[in-house]
């Protein structure tokens, strides 16, 4: 039996004249991998931090199992931001040890760096990571306090295809414990595979809502990026990601 | 109790974080300790000459004045009492003078042999009757008084920078906002940002004056106590200070402009290189409104005059005020 953890009702944010969501409802199930899919600017990341508790609504609410958004909400979700600077001059390792220090029980350091295979670059300057292992660290980071939720802001954008698919795995365990994950992502093929309900956005608004068989079968297209250029005339990928 | 340890854990997380980035970044501190010491020796070498041979004479009151204050080589320039017989002990000036139309009271350094000159020089240029007064104190060296203008000034530029603009630079890169989403409260990473620039300042500033010092020996007659007082009320005043400056600045070029316009000022009106006896009243008066004039008068007064605490209670009573504000207004203001 599964239960509602967050419901989003007329949810809305403008900052002065431009309006970044505009009226969404959708509901998250507990366990569930729930996808917001769009491309840039389509309001994913106003939508993500709205959810997370980071920002506020202009009108509209987000519930957490059916009540407002509890005090200890920050104990209760682990963010991987889009674009996360670290302290300069700080290892993984420092890393790992000032973000356990803010929870009263966090996961041992111990089987973060196992679960993400931080080991080999545990004493490097976090700096000179690379792309993969960097997004690595940062989901070990959200993870340090065994959060129920967890977000991740285009967890994969700037990867090449090898810490793409290893970052598919490390988020594929995460479901298989148990926990809530919430992604964006303009990764057509990334959302098939690893996400059970979509939100696809566009300009702030909902296109459509679905289990991603669901609306590939609904449209009788082959895949989502051929829906998504079908109702929207643009793709998700842009020619340079293309390229890359 | 629970929630006080837990902040205590948090805080202590960042300090040492901080501390570990401050440590770790050589080049800058490095220049931190390499800065001072090159200016300190600097100015040793470029002022190490003999005095200028150069008569001053300091008065109290502009009314009446002897013909002597005319003389060629008579430099004047007027202070009040306390202020004229501070720089006769510290042979700054030559000769003290208090005028009436009835009479000329004057002060002499015992030590001073220019002074002993104008005593003479007065008695036999001045019709009034005349009443003498007499200080002692050795003659300040150029480096002697400069040294806490540099120590001070190498605190302002750790204190402001190190804070302000590191604060600017988590916030325009998205760390501070990674931290908003942890448990991490505004006070406890503020107070760890101050803590950790407050070990910083003071450690190099205690490794600067005591290096200089074992080379140059430069005077320090008052409390050694009293000094470590004055570094700390002085580094967090300006440490907060920067805080304040950096609570909501989000670009960095903005915040190196406002860090200038509150560091230019001090540099130049606070007393750093040079003294502002002789500036007129409005300046004297901007001067005191700025943290770093109570760090130099009051380190100056104990290591030069050997003042106690309560010589010096006044300017640290304004440090006080001014950490108040700065944290109560990074406190009130600040954004992740």
């Amino acid at each position: 039996m599964t239960e509602t953890i967050l419901a989003v009702r007329g949810l809305r944010k403008s900052y002065d004249d431009v309006v970044a969501v505009d009226g969404l409802d959708f509901e998250i199930e507990s366990g569930q991998c729930f996808g917001l899919l769009g491309p840039n600017g389509a309001g994913k990341s106003t939508t993500l931090a709205l959810l997370e508790g980071m920002e506020l609504p202009t009108s509209g609410s987000v519930t957490y199992r059916g009540g407002a958004l509890p005090a200890d909400y920050q104990d209760r979700v682990g963010i991987q931001f889009q674009a996360t600077a670290l302290q300069d001059y700080l290892t993984p390792f420092d890393n790992l040890k000032l973000f356990s220090s803010f929870y009263d029980d966090p996961i041992s350091m111990d089987r973060l760096i196992e679960q993400f295979r931080l080991g080999e670059f545990l004493h490097r300057d976090a700096r000179r990571l690379s792309g993969g292992q960097r997004q690595r660290l940062l989901l070990a980071l959200a993870l340090v306090h065994n959060p129920e939720i967890v977000f991740l802001d285009e967890p994969t954008t700037g990867l090449d295809p090898r810490s793409r698919r290893d970052l598919w795995d490390v988020v594929t365990d995460l479901k298989a414990d148990g926990r809530t994950l919430i992604l964006t992502t303009h990764y057509m093929e990334e959302a098939e595979v690893l996400c059970d309900q979509l939100v696809i956005l566009s300009h702030g608004q909902t296109l459509l809502q679905g289990t991603p068989k669901a609306l590939i079968e609904d449209a009788g297209v082959v895949d989502l990026d051929t829906l998504f250029l079908s109702l929207t005339g643009e793709s998700l990928v842009t020619t340079q990601e293309v390229i890359e | 109790m629970k929630s006080a340890i837990r902040s205590l854990r948090r805080m202590k997380a960042v300090f040492i974080a901080r501390n570990l980035e401050y440590l770790r970044d050589r080049a800058s501190f490095g220049w931190n300790l390499v800065f001072p010491v090159l200016i300190v020796f600097a100015l040793a070498v470029v002022f190490s000459g003999p005095p200028k041979a150069l008569f001053t004479v300091t008065t109290i009151g502009q009314e009446a004045l002897p013909e002597l204050v005319k003389f060629p080589g008579v430099q004047s320039l007027e202070a009040d009492r306390t202020k004229a017989l501070e720089r006769l002990s510290r042979q700054q000036t030559d000769l003290v003078l208090e005028v009436s139309e009835q009479s000329v009271n004057y002060w002499v350094n015992g030590n001073s042999a220019a002074g002993a000159i104008l005593e003479t020089l007065l008695q036999y240029t001045e019709d009034r009757p005349l009443e003498r007064g007499e200080t002692d104190g050795q003659a300040i060296r150029y480096v002697d008084w400069v040294v806490p203008g540099i120590l001070g000034m190498n605190m302002m530029y750790s204190a402001l920078w190190g804070v302000g603009y590191v604060v600017v630079r988590y916030r325009q890169s998205g760390y501070l906002r990674r931290l908003k989403a942890t448990p991490l409260t505004k006070f406890e990473f503020l107070s760890a940002q101050v803590l950790s620039r407050l070990l910083v300042t003071l450690t190099a500033s205690s490794i600067v004056f005591i290096g200089t010092n074992l080379i140059l020996d430069y005077k320090m007659v008052g409390s050694i106590a009293l000094l470590v007082l004055i570094a700390l009320m002085g580094g967090l005043a300006m440490i907060t200070l920067g805080l304040a400056i950096a609570c909501r600045t989000e670009s960095k070029e903005f915040a190196d402009g406002l860090l200038n316009a509150v560091t230019f000022p001090m540099l130049l009106l606070s007393g750093v290189w040079f003294s502002l006896d002789g500036s007129p009243q409005w300046v004297q008066t901007i001067a005191q409104l700025l943290p770093l004039t109570h760090v130099l008068e009051a380190a100056r007064a104990v290591m030069l005059d050997n003042a106690g605490l309560t010589d010096i209670a006044l300017h640290l009573a304004v440090l006080v005020g001014f950490c108040i504000v700065g944290m109560g207004v990074s406190l009130k203001l600040f954004k992740w």
